[in-house]
């Protein structure tokens, strides 16, 4: 059944792609989807949808995780896998290859791998190396990239059409070409896409900064299962094993753990990452695995897991601790492990702490930082008018009634309760900020107001009565509550 | 045992007293580096000592307050930072960890506030959670990490169960648990203290006859394991960490004013 992708073009859907059998009788992409069904009446069409397709390959690379704990998507339609140091635990580069192309091809894709010292010569190689030799020794990637079409840099279009019609129809060709003239020749458009550039980078003149590739873990422990796992039992278990491996090796590399990813592969192609993040680094093995607790749960097996990896995404230098036989008392131990529990179950960010802000505004005068650190100490201010205990993010506008034009409030009305004023203080006249932008604001007059029951709030007015221009007469709101 | 005279042998008559809560299990415990019964934690005024056990409250127990009305939710939650504040003055540096459900009806928790009513709010670990359930979670979590001076805790309502299980953790950690119910102190509870905290009308600022001074708050001590229940209005001074008798009681002549004591001899003396 042929079949074809469509995408939408300037005079109508264009094919985006197509499968074997339209490609046989002639289809091809780029081609109008009117002039291809004109051809072959029978072909089956869809839209194509580009970020569908690059939400799977994301998941493909995930996947990947399997392989080698640096995976990234490359292009449109790309892998970038960084083998170094994995491939001997697959037997060898060859044998790496074959297994990556028969895993994928079980998930139902159709894949090429190509291998070489540099990501552009592997580029090239799996889209235009021949079959069985897509792999490229080590220090022999020019020898490799020699007889593959000049498409294979990388360049942009017009660039690769020039250099054909000046009869330069492969790398070698190219590269055998004086270096001056090439750079004056090809000079225009941005610097990295430029044929000298992308040729030196193919062959590993220059270096390649691989912005899609993540950086690899400091640490990782990886397990592959001989039979699919589903029960929660057994992931735990894996998960228990994962733990004492990855702080087996943060140990010895005296790191600890300040974020974690717990990666699932599953047989059917699928795959998951669940992580967490410390607050101190921590290389305590009871103590990480607590924090998967309830993790593991919301991971859907489907088909069995075949594979788990443990990433130590971040690290840092963590001492050796001196073993202490005895727990002291209430206090004595780090809130950085309780911290962690708690984040890991009820969310990143769901635990805060206090810093002082130098402002003179209510609102901004805290700020809410990471748990992890010691807080910083507020400044005391002795003299000064109190705070209230809690604290309205939004202000609520209340109905007073007051001595014009400066006098504290004698009776408002908050929540559709009445409530007569016994005692206030005030005002506190605040200004806007005008040095950050707020000139426009009211300023506000503060008080402190206390009602016949002893309870407290913090009223202001915002704005005065003598300029009361444009803006209306002054509005009242409440802020704020005293215990 | 022999028997223990009380004139003669005050000490022997505490620590019988002592052995007798342990054996009630009410403040529970064996603290694991002294070996002996911790000592109860003070409010530092003679009327409310008086009511509970041993003079104090228990150290690892659950005490809960609620507001006498809607109102009054903010009066029993600076009552609890209040209580906060002195645990501090007593033990020195620790985190507290104050859990609460995102939505309240009287806005958030306010660094400023409690640096102004006596607590250094750097050593705060606010935590926001969705549920009720979530915040009797992390408290139990803080509770027995045993990393914590204390915990405290805001929930519109806990059932049965849950308080257990905090009063449990609390005892066995010997830490403070402090919860804050918007419910009134609805159903049951295994708390070892219920307040019910209601704002009063206090003495005016000592220079300002119209403003507002000292905090003041009316208590009701609901109930107490081993203790009588009790009320008394309190004044709070967050430069000294004490309660005080408020203006109406304590002007009378008669009675004793806690709050003009420095507070080391009022330590002592207590």
């Amino acid at each position: 059944m042929p079949f074809a992708l469509t995408a939408p073009g300037r005079h109508g859907a264009v094919l985006a792609a197509v499968n074997r059998q339209a490609e046989a009788e002639g289809l091809a992409p780029g081609m109008r989807l009117a002039d291809a069904r004109a051809l072959l009446p029978r072909l089956a069409a869809a839209e194509a949808r580009p970020a569908e397709d690059r939400r799977g390959l994301e998941r493909l690379a995930l996947w990947c995780n399997r392989f080698t704990p640096c995976c990234a998507v490359d292009s449109a339609d790309g892998l970038l896998l960084d083998i170094a140091g994995a491939d001997h635990l697959f037997g060898g580069e060859a044998a790496m290859a074959a297994e990556v192309e028969a895993r994928i091809a079980g998930l139902g894709f159709e894949a090429r791998t190509g291998l070489a010292d540099t990501p552009g010569a592997a580029w090239a190689l799996a889209r235009f190396g021949r079959e069985g030799n897509r792999i490229a020794a080590p220090g022999d990637t020019a020898a490799a990239l020699g007889p593959l079409p000049v498409e294979a840099l990388r360049i942009a279009p017009e660039d690769a059409r020039l250099l054909r019609r000046l009869g330069l129809a492969t790398i070698g060709a190219v590269d055998a070409l004086p270096r001056p003239s090439l750079a004056r020749r090809f000079n225009c458009g941005e610097w990295s896409d430029t044929v000298l550039e992308r040729l030196d980078r193919a062959l590993g003149r220059r270096p390649d900064p691989v912005a899609s590739l993540p950086p690899p873990p400091a640490c990782l422990a990886r397990l592959a299962f001989p039979e699919p796992l589903i029960d929660l039992a057994g992931l735990e278990a894996a998960l228990a094993r994962l733990v004492e491996d990855l702080s087996a090796s943060l140990e010895r590399d005296g790191l600890g753990a300040r974020e974690l990813a717990l990666l699932f592969c599953r047989v059917d192609g699928g795959a998951a990452e669940r992580g967490v993040s410390t607050a101190r680094a921590t290389r305590d093995g009871a103590h990480l695995r607590r924090l998967f607790e309830g993790k593991i749960e919301t991971v859907d097996p489907g088909f069995g897991i075949d594979a788990m990896a443990l990433h130590a995404v971040r690290a840092e230098p963590l001492a050796h601790e001196q073993f202490r036989l005895a727990e002291g008392g209430r206090g004595s131990n780090e809130p950085g492990p309780l911290i962690d529990r708690l984040q890991a179950r009820l969310g990143e960010g769901s635990v805060s702490r206090l810093a002082p802000v130098a402002s003179h505004l209510p609102e901004r005068a805290e700020r809410r930082m990471a748990p992890g650190r010691e807080g910083e100490a507020w400044p005391v201010r002795p003299g000064l008018p109190q705070r209230p205990f809690r604290l309205f993010d939004r202000p609520e506008p209340v109905e007073v009634i007051a001595e014009l034009p400066d006098g504290p409030p004698a009776l408002f009305t908050w929540r559709r309760l009445r409530r007569r004023i016994a005692r206030a203080e005030g005002p506190e006249r605040i200004e806007p900020e005008w040095w950050t932008g707020g000139s426009d604001d009211d300023p506000r007059d503060y008080y402190r107001v206390e009602d016949a029951e002893g309870r407290r709030y913090w009223l202001y007015r915002a704005g005065l009565y003598r300029d009361a221009g444009g803006k209306g007469p002054p509005r009242w709101y409440i802020h704020g509550l005293y215990g | 045992m022999l028997p223990v005279c009380p004139r003669k042998d005050p000490a022997g008559l505490a620590a019988l007293r002592r052995r007798i809560a342990l054996l009630e299990r009410r403040t529970a415990v064996a603290d694991p580096a002294g070996g002996g019964a911790v000592e109860a934690w003070r409010l530092g005024l003679d009327a409310l000592d008086a009511a509970l056990p041993e003079g104090g409250l228990a150290p690892g127990g659950l005490h809960e307050a609620a507001g006498a009305a809607s109102g009054d939710g903010p009066a029993a939650g600076a009552f609890l930072a209040a209580l906060l504040a002195r645990i501090r003055r007593r033990d020195g540096r620790g985190a507290v960890l104050v859990c609460q459900s995102r939505t309240s009806p009287f806005g958030r928790l306010y660094g400023p506030g409690w640096r102004d009513l006596g607590f250094e709010p750097a050593d705060l670990l606010l935590l926001s959670a969705r549920r009720d359930r979530d915040v009797a979670w992390a408290m139990e979590e803080g509770l027995r990490s045993a990393s914590l001076a204390a915990v405290l805790g805001e929930v519109e309502s806990l059932d049965f169960t849950l308080s257990r299980r905090l009063a449990l953790a609390a005892r066995e950690s010997l830490t403070p648990a402090l919860l804050l119910r918007r419910d009134g102190l609805g159903p049951a509870s295994a708390a070892f203290s219920r307040w019910r905290v209601a704002a009063a009308a206090g003495r005016p600022a000592p220079f300002d006859d119209a403003a507002p001074g000292l905090p003041c708050w009316h208590l009701e001590l609901l109930r107490c394991r081993g203790g009588r229940p009790a009320t008394c209005d309190v004044e709070w001074n967050r430069e000294t960490a004490d309660f005080g008798m408020a203006a109406a009681l304590a002007d009378r002549p008669a009675a004793p004013r806690a709050a003009a004591r420095h507070p080391a001899l009022a330590r002592a003396a207590g």
